[in-house]
C-alpha cells in the first residue's frame, strides 16, 4: 500500500452530508447513501502528492474513534447541515475536542452543506427574523428561536471561536471567509473549490513536515509547547 | 453482497479422536506449528498430532490428524493457553494461571520445572528486540491488578525483564517489538514499554463484549471496536486501512492476507484487507477458537479442530472474473505481488490484466479495456481475432488457451447489436491505429495493417487513403480482394502501387475515369492519373498512357511530358519522340513546343520555327471563323507577336511567305524588321497600321545593343518617312515633331535643321531643339576635357623618356640578367624603370610565359 503523504478527516454529525461530499468529489455523483460505518477512506493524487482524505462516522456511537483517526491530520473539515443549526452547535460540543490530536498546524475549513435546498420558498421568509447575532454559533442551543437556517456569519463565528480553542493567532492562519464554505454535494456547488482549496494550503504543509522529519511518537510535553509560543511570540 | 470463495473449511481432528471411550472432552485452546498440532482440554489434557496435508486438484487440500502423545498436567483447571516456541523446542502451556515448558515433542516438562507463575494470558513477541535466537519473549497479563509482566523464556529458564503497570485492568495484550497493544477496561492503547508511552486510541466498553487484539503485521494491530467494526491501529496510534465491518458479537479475529477473518457464533466471516469488502461467509455454529498460525487459520469447536484452506489466489482471481468482478479481481491481483514469486506473478497478472481488459471489452467500456489491454501486453491479434475475417488468411495466430475470454466472435458478443458492432468496429480502428507504430506490432505489423485497412475500406473511412500512402504492411492478396469486395477501386490502385504494379494500378484508375467500374474516391482521378504518370519511372507505362490521357484533355496530358523531371526528358522522352507523338493533338503540341522554346530555352530551329507557325494558323483560324474583323490582338496573336520579336531562330522567310496577304501588319512589319528591312517594316507601321508609337517603339527595338549612329539611321530613316510629301501629311508632321521631341538625342540635329519646312516654329520644337543644344555643348564639352587630360598624359610620358635617356647603363661580366642569372655578352639589352636589367630574349619569353615572376613594365 502507498502510504499518503498528508491526511484530512471530514468531522461532523451524521446526516450532515460528508460521505456524499466526498462521492460527489471523488466518483463525481450523487448516489444514495447509507450512514457510514466506523469510517471509510479515499487516497487522491494530487500533484505529485499522496493525500488520505478520511470519510467518518459521524453517528454517536462511533464517536470514540474519531480521536484516533484525526491523529496527525494536516487538515480537517468539520461539515454541518445549512439547514440544521444543530448541527453547526454539535461541531463545537462534541466534534472539536476529537481535532486535539490533529497536527499542531492542522488547517480547519468550516463546511455547510446542503445549500440546495435553501432554494425553497420558505427559505428567504426565515432568514431576516430568525437570527440573531450568535445564537447559532454560539452554543447556546437551548434558546426557543433557534433559526431554520445558519448564516455564513455564524460559520465565521465558529472558525474564530477554533483560533481561540486553540489558541491561534489569526495572523498566523488562513482568513475566516478562506476556510468557511458553503456547498451541495446534491449540485456538486462548490464542492471542487472546497477540496482542490485545501489540497493547495496542505502541500506546504507537507513540504514543511517533510523538511522537519516525521515526528515518530509525540511527546506529550512537548506536544503543548508550540501552542504557546505561538500566540506568545507574536506579541 | 456477491461472494468469492476465498477459503473451504476441512475437518482436522474429529471429535472420537480426541475422546476416544471418554464421555466429555472440551477443546479450550489449540496451537499448530508446522506439522504439530497442539490442543489443550478442559480436563487439562495436552494433545500433540501431526498434521498431513493432501492437495486436491480443486485447489483445496484435505488434513488428516494422526494422534501422537498426550499428556495430563496433573491439575484439575483447563488448559487456557498453548503457544510453541519451535527454536527452543519448547511448548509454552497456560494452565491454573501458571505457564510451564514442555518438550514439544515428548510433552516432558523441562527438568528444571521453570515457570512463569502468576499469568492469567500471555503473549508472545513476534518481532522480538532481543536479539538472541535462543530466547522467545513472552508478555503476560499477571495476576497482579493493572500488571504486565515481560519475560525472556530459554531452553530451561525464565527471566522477568520488565514489569509496567497500567492505568486499567488489561484484559488482553499483543506484543510487537516494544509496543504494548493493550485492550483496558475502557479503552485500547499502546503501550511503549521501553519508554512508558502510552498512546490512547479509542474507547471500548469492555463490559458489553469483549475486546480482541490482534497483531497483524509489524507496528499493526487490529482490533475490536464499537458497533463491531475491526479496527487497525499502528504503534503510533493511526489507521491506515478503514475498518472492516463485522457483527457485534465477534468472538476472535484472523489475518490470512489479503483476508481478515472473524468468528462469532454462527459464522466465519472473510473481509478483504484490500478493499474492506466482505467477501465470504461460512456458516459455523458454536465455534470459540479462531487462530493463524504462520498463514493458517484455525477454528475449533470445543469438539473439534477445523483448517481454513485458501483457495489459490489464483483461482479466486478466476472466479471473480468469471462474474465479471473486474476491479475486485484487480485489487486481489495486486494484493498478492507480494506473495507471489516475481516472474510467476508478472506472467499471471499480464493474463489477469487481458482478461479484465475482455470483461471491459464485452461491456464496452472501451477507456478502461484499452488501458488493460495496454498495460497487460495484449496481443493485439487476440483482439482483433474476434472480429470476423480481419485476421489475414496467412495468419499464423491462434489464441491463447485456456482462452482469455468466452466469446467465439463479435457477433456472439454484441448477440447481433448492428450499434454494438459497430461501436466495437469504431474502438478496434482506434486502438489499432494507435498501436501500430509502437513495439505492441512488432512481429504482426502485417496482421494489423491488413485488419485496419479492412475496417477502414467497411467504414468508409476516409483514413483508408492515408494507411495506403504511407508506410504500412498491408498483405497484398488479402487486402486487395477485401478492397475488391468493397469496391474501393482508387484504395485497390493505391496498394497496386504500393506494392510495386503500377501496371494495374493505373489500368484500375483508366478504368474508373472511363466509367467501366464505379468508385468515387476522387472527382479528379484524371488529374491524378496524369500526376501519377508524369512521375512515374516507368517509361512504358507513360507511353502506354499518353494517348488515353491526351485524348481525355490535350491541355493537361501534355503534362506528362512537359512536368516530368528534366533528366528523364533529355532520354526517353527527347523533345523528337514527344513531338511524333503529339502530332494528332495540336493543342498539346503547341504546350509542349512552347515548353520546350519558352520555359526550357532550347535554341533549335525547328521548334521556333515549327511554334511559330503553329501560332499562325490559329491565328488564321481564328480570323476565318470570328471574320469580325478584331481590332484587338487575340491572345495567340500576342503570343505569335513575342515570338517572332524575341526569337532569333525561327525561320524568317517561311513566314514571310506564309504571312503574306494574310492582314497581318504588325507581324509582318516584325518579320521585316528581322531581316534589316527598315524601311519596309516603318511604311507598314506608318502608313498601312498609322502606329506611330508602335513605328517608334520599332527604332528602339531594332536598335537595342547596336552603336549610335545605327540607332540615328533608323530614326532619321522614320522621321524621312513623316516628312515626305503626301496625303497624310498634317498628321505625319505633327508625329514628326513629338518623335524629335521626344527622343532628341537620336537624331543628328544639324541634319534634321536641314530636312525641316522652314515654315515651323521654333516653339514648335522647343524640347528637341534646348536637347540638341544642350547636347552639342555637352559633346563640346567632354571633348575638350579629353583633349585636355590626353595633353597632360602626353607630358609626363615625356617626363619619364628624358630621364631615362638622361643616366648611362654600364655593362660588365658582373651584371646578370636577372631572368636567367648570365652575363650579357652583347651590348643590348631591355632596361625595367625599376632598373633591372634582362636579356631581350629573357624578356621576350617572360612575355609568353606569364606565370614566371616579372620586375615590372618594359620601357
Ligand atoms: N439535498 C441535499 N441532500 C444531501 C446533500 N448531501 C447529502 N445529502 C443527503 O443527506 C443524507 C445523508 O448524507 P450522508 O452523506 O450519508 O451523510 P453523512 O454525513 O455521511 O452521515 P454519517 O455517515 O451518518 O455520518 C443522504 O440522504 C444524502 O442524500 C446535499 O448537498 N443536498
Ligand atoms: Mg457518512
Amino acid at each position: 500500500m502507498r502510504k499518503p503523504d498528508g491526511k484530512i478527516v471530514l468531522l461532523g454529525d451524521m446526516n450532515v452530508g460528508k460521505t456524499s461530499l466526498l462521492q460527489r468529489y471523488m466518483e463525481r455523483r450523487f448516489p444514495d447513501t447509507v450512514s457510514t460505518v466506523g469510517g471509510a477512506f479515499y487516497l487522491k493524487q494530487w500533484r505529485s502528492y499522496n493525500i488520505s482524505i478520511w470519510d467518518t462516522a459521524g453517528r454517536e456511537q462511533f464517536h470514540g474513534l474519531g480521536s484516533m483517526y484525526c491523529r496527525g491530520a494536516a487538515a480537517v473539515i468539520l461539515t454541518y447541515d445549512v439547514n440544521h443549526p444543530q448541527s453547526l452547535v454539535e461541531l463545537e460540543d462534541r466534534f472539536l475536542g476529537l481535532t486535539d490530536t490533529a497536527n499542531t498546524d492542522c488547517l480547519f475549513a468550516i463546511v455547510g452543506n446542503k445549500v440546495d435546498l435553501l432554494e425553497d420558498g420558505t427559505a428567504d421568509s426565515q432568514e431576516k427574523e430568525g437570527l440573531g447575532p450568535g445564537v447559532a454559533g454560539g452554543g447556546s442551543s437551548g434558546s426557543p428561536k433557534v433559526p431554520k437556517q445558519v448564516q455564513p456569519e455564524d460559520a465565521v463565528a465558529f472558525y474564530k471561536k477554533i483560533l481561540k480553542y486553540k489558541m491561534l493567532d489569526e495572523k498566523d492562519v488562513p482568513a475566516a471567509e478562506q476556510m468557511c464554505f458553503e456547498t451541495s454535494a446534491k449540485t456538486g456547488y462548490n464542492v471542487d473549490l472546497l477540496f482542490e482549496t485545501l489540497f493547495d494550503m496542505v502541500v506546504p504543509v507537507i513540504l514543511r513536515q517533510r523538511a522537519q522529519g516525521p515526528p515518530q511518537t509525540v511527546d506529550i510535553t512537548s506536544y503543548k509547547t508550540p501552542r504557546r509560543t505561538r500566540s506568545g511570540c507574536c506579541a | 453482497m456477491m461472494s468469492t470463495k476465498a477459503f473451504t473449511l476441512v475437518s482436522a481432528v474429529e471429535w472420537e479422536l480426541l475422546a476416544g471411550d471418554k464421555e466429555r472432552v472440551h477443546i479450550e485452546c489449540v496451537e499448530c506449528c508446522g506439522k504439530n498440532l497442539y490442543v489443550g482440554t478442559g480436563d487439562c489434557v495436552v494433545y500433540h498430532f501431526l498434521l498431513e496435508e493432501r492437495a486436491l486438484p480443486t485447489g483445496t487440500a484435505t488434513f488428516s490428524a494422526t494422534k501422537q502423545l498426550h499428556r495430563h498436567l496433573g491439575f484439575r483447571k483447563p488448559v487456557s493457553e498453548l503457544r510453541a516456541a519451535s527454536a527452543l523446542n519448547r511448548l509454552l502451556v497456560l494452565c491454573d494461571n501458571s505457564i510451564t515448558l514442555l518438550n514439544m515433542m515428548s510433552l516432558e516438562p523441562v527438568p528444571s520445572g521453570a515457570r512463569i507463575k502468576g499469568a492469567v494470558a500471555l503473549a508472545l513477541n513476534e518481532n522480538p528486540v532481543s536479539g538472541d535466537p535462543f530466547c522467545v519473549e513472552v508478555c503476560i497479563i499477571s495476576v497482579k491488578r493493572r500488571t504486565i509482566q515481560l519475560f525472556l523464556v530459554y531452553e530451561d529458564r525464565v527471566q522477568i525483564v520488565r514489569e509496567v503497570s497500567t492505568p486499567e485492568q488489561p484484559l488482553a495484550v499483543a506484543v510487537d517489538g516494544h509496543f504494548l497493544c493493550l485492550a483496558l477496561t475502557t479503552q485500547y492503547i499502546i503501550l511503549n514499554y521501553n519508554t512508558g508511552f502510552s498512546q490512547d486510541l479509542f474507547p471500548y466498553c469492555s463490559e458489553e463484549k469483549r475486546p480482541i487484539v490482534k497483531r497483524i503485521g509489524r507496528q499493526e494491530f487490529l482490533l475490536a471496536g464499537p458497533g463491531g467494526l475491526g479496527m487497525f491501529a499502528t504503534v503510533a496510534g493511526i489507521s491506515q486501512r478503514a475498518p472492516v465491518h463485522w457483527s457485534e458479537n465477534v468472538i476472535g479475529a484472523a489475518i490470512c492476507f489479503p483476508y481478515v477473518i472473524a468468528l462469532d457464533d454462527e459464522f466465519i466471516t472473510v473481509h478483504s484487507m484490500l478493499d474492506q469488502q466482505q467477501k465470504q461467509t461460512l456458516p459455523f455454529k458454536e465455534g470459540h477458537i479462531l487462530q493463524d498460525f504462520e498463514g493458517r487459520v484455525i477454528v475449533a469447536t470445543s469438539k473439534g479442530v477445523y483448517i481454513l484452506v485458501p483457495l489459490p489466489l489464483e483461482k479466486q482471481i478466476q472466479d471473480l472474473l468469471a462474474s465479471h468482478r473486474v476491479e475486485e479481481a484487480l485489487v486481489l491481483a495486486k494484493g498478492a505481488r507480494r506473495n507471489i514469486p516475481k516472474e510467476k506473478f508478472q506472467v499471471m497478472y499480464r493474463r489477469i490484466l487481458q482478461q479484465a481488459g475482455f470483461i471491459q471489452f464485452a461491456q464496452l467500456q472501451f477507456l478502461e479495456a484499452k488501458e488493460l489491454f495496454r498495460s497487460g501486453q495484449l496481443d493485439v491479434r487476440e483482439l482483433i481475432s474476434l472480429y470476423p475475417f480481419l485476421l489475414p488468411t496467412s495468419s499464423s495466430f491462434t489464441r491463447s488457451h485456456p482462452p482469455l475470454h468466452e466469446y467465439a466472435d463479435l457477433n456472439q458478443l454484441t448477440q447481433g447489436d448492428q450499434e454494438k458492432m459497430a461501436k466495437c468496429k469504431r474502438f478496434l480502428m482506434s486502438y489499432l491505429n494507435e498501436v501500430r507504430s509502437t513495439e505492441v506490432a512488432n512481429g504482426y505489423k502485417e496482421d494489423i495493417d491488413t485488419a485496419l485497412l479492412k475496417l477502414y475500406a467497411e467504414a468508409d473511412h476516409d483514413s483508408l487513403l492515408d494507411l495506403l500512402v504511407t508506410e504500412n504492411s498491408c498483405l497484398l492478396t488479402d487486402s486487395a480482394a477485401w478492397l475488391e469486395k468493397h469496391k474501393k477501386y482508387f484504395a485497390l490502385g493505391l496498394l497496386y502501387h504500393y506494392n510495386n504494379q503500377d501496371a494495374a494500378a493505373v489500368q484500375l484508375w483508366v478504368n474508373i475515369v472511363n466509367g467501366d467500374i464505379h468508385d468515387s474516391t476522387r472527382s479528379d482521378l484524371y488529374e491524378y492519373v496524369v500526376d501519377f504518370l508524369t512521375y512515374s519511372l516507368d517509361q512504358e507505362l507513360v507511353w502506354k498512357y499518353a494517348d488515353w490521357v491526351l485524348q481525355k484533355s490535350e491541355e493537361v496530358g501534355v503534362q506528362v511530358f512537359t512536368k516530368r523531371p528534366l533528366d528523364e526528358q533529355q532520354n526517353s522522352f527527347n523533345p523528337d519522340s514527344v513531338i511524333t507523338c503529339l502530332k494528332k493533338y495540336p493543342k498539346a503540341l503547341v504546350k509542349y513546343l512552347e515548353h520546350l522554346v519558352i520555359d526550357r530555352r532550347l535554341q533549335k530551329e525547328e521548334y521556333h520555327t515549327h511554334l511559330a507557325l503553329l501560332y499562325l494558323d490559329k491565328v488564321l483560324q481564328e480570323r476565318s471563323g470570328a471574320n469580325s474583323k478584331g481590332v484587338e490582338a487575340t491572345e495567340t496573336q500576342v503570343k505569335l507577336q513575342h515570338l517572332l520579336q524575341k526569337s532569333d531562330l525561327y525561320r524568317v522567310h517561311i513566314l514571310i511567305d506564309r504571312i503574306r496577304g494574310a492582314g497581318l501588319p504588325m507581324e509582318s512589319a516584325i518579320l521585316h524588321g528581322k531581316l534589316e528591312e527598315h524601311e519596309e517594316a516603318l511604311r507598314i507601321l506608318v502608313h498601312e497600321l498609322q502606329d506611330f508609337s508602335a513605328a517608334e517603339d520599332y527604332c528602339l527595338w531594332r536598335s537595342e545593343g547596336r552603336d549610335p549612329p545605327y540607332r540615328q539611321r533608323l530614326f532619321h530613316t522614320l522621321l524621312a518617312m513623316y516628312l515626305q510629301p503626301g496625303p497624310a501629311a498634317p498628321e505625319l508632321a505633327v508625329a514628326a515633331a513629338d518623335l524629335l521631341n521626344r527622343h532628341a538625342a537620336n537624331f543628328d540635329a544639324a541634319r534634321v535643321l536641314q530636312l525641316l519646312p522652314g515654315g515651323w516654329s521654333v516653339q514648335l520644337l522647343r524640347p528637341f531643339l534646348t536637347g540638341a543644344v544642350r547636347n552639342s555643348v555637352h559633346a563640346r564639352r567632354t571633348t575638350q576635357v579629353a583633349l585636355g587630360l590626353a595633353k597632360s598624359e602626353n607630358l609626363i610620358y615625356k617626363y619619364d623618356k628624358m630621364k631615362l635617356k638622361g643616366s648611362s647603363v654600364q655593362l660588365s661580366d658582373k651584371k646578370l640578367c636577372q631572368m636567367c642569372q648570365n652575363p650579357f655578352c652583347e651590348p643590348v639589352f631591355v632596361r625595367y624603370p625599376n632598373g633591372g636589367l634582362v636579356h631581350t630574349h629573357c624578356a621576350a619569353s617572360r612575355h609568353t610565359n606569364p606565370s614566371s615572376p616579372g620586375p615590372g613594365t618594359r620601357t
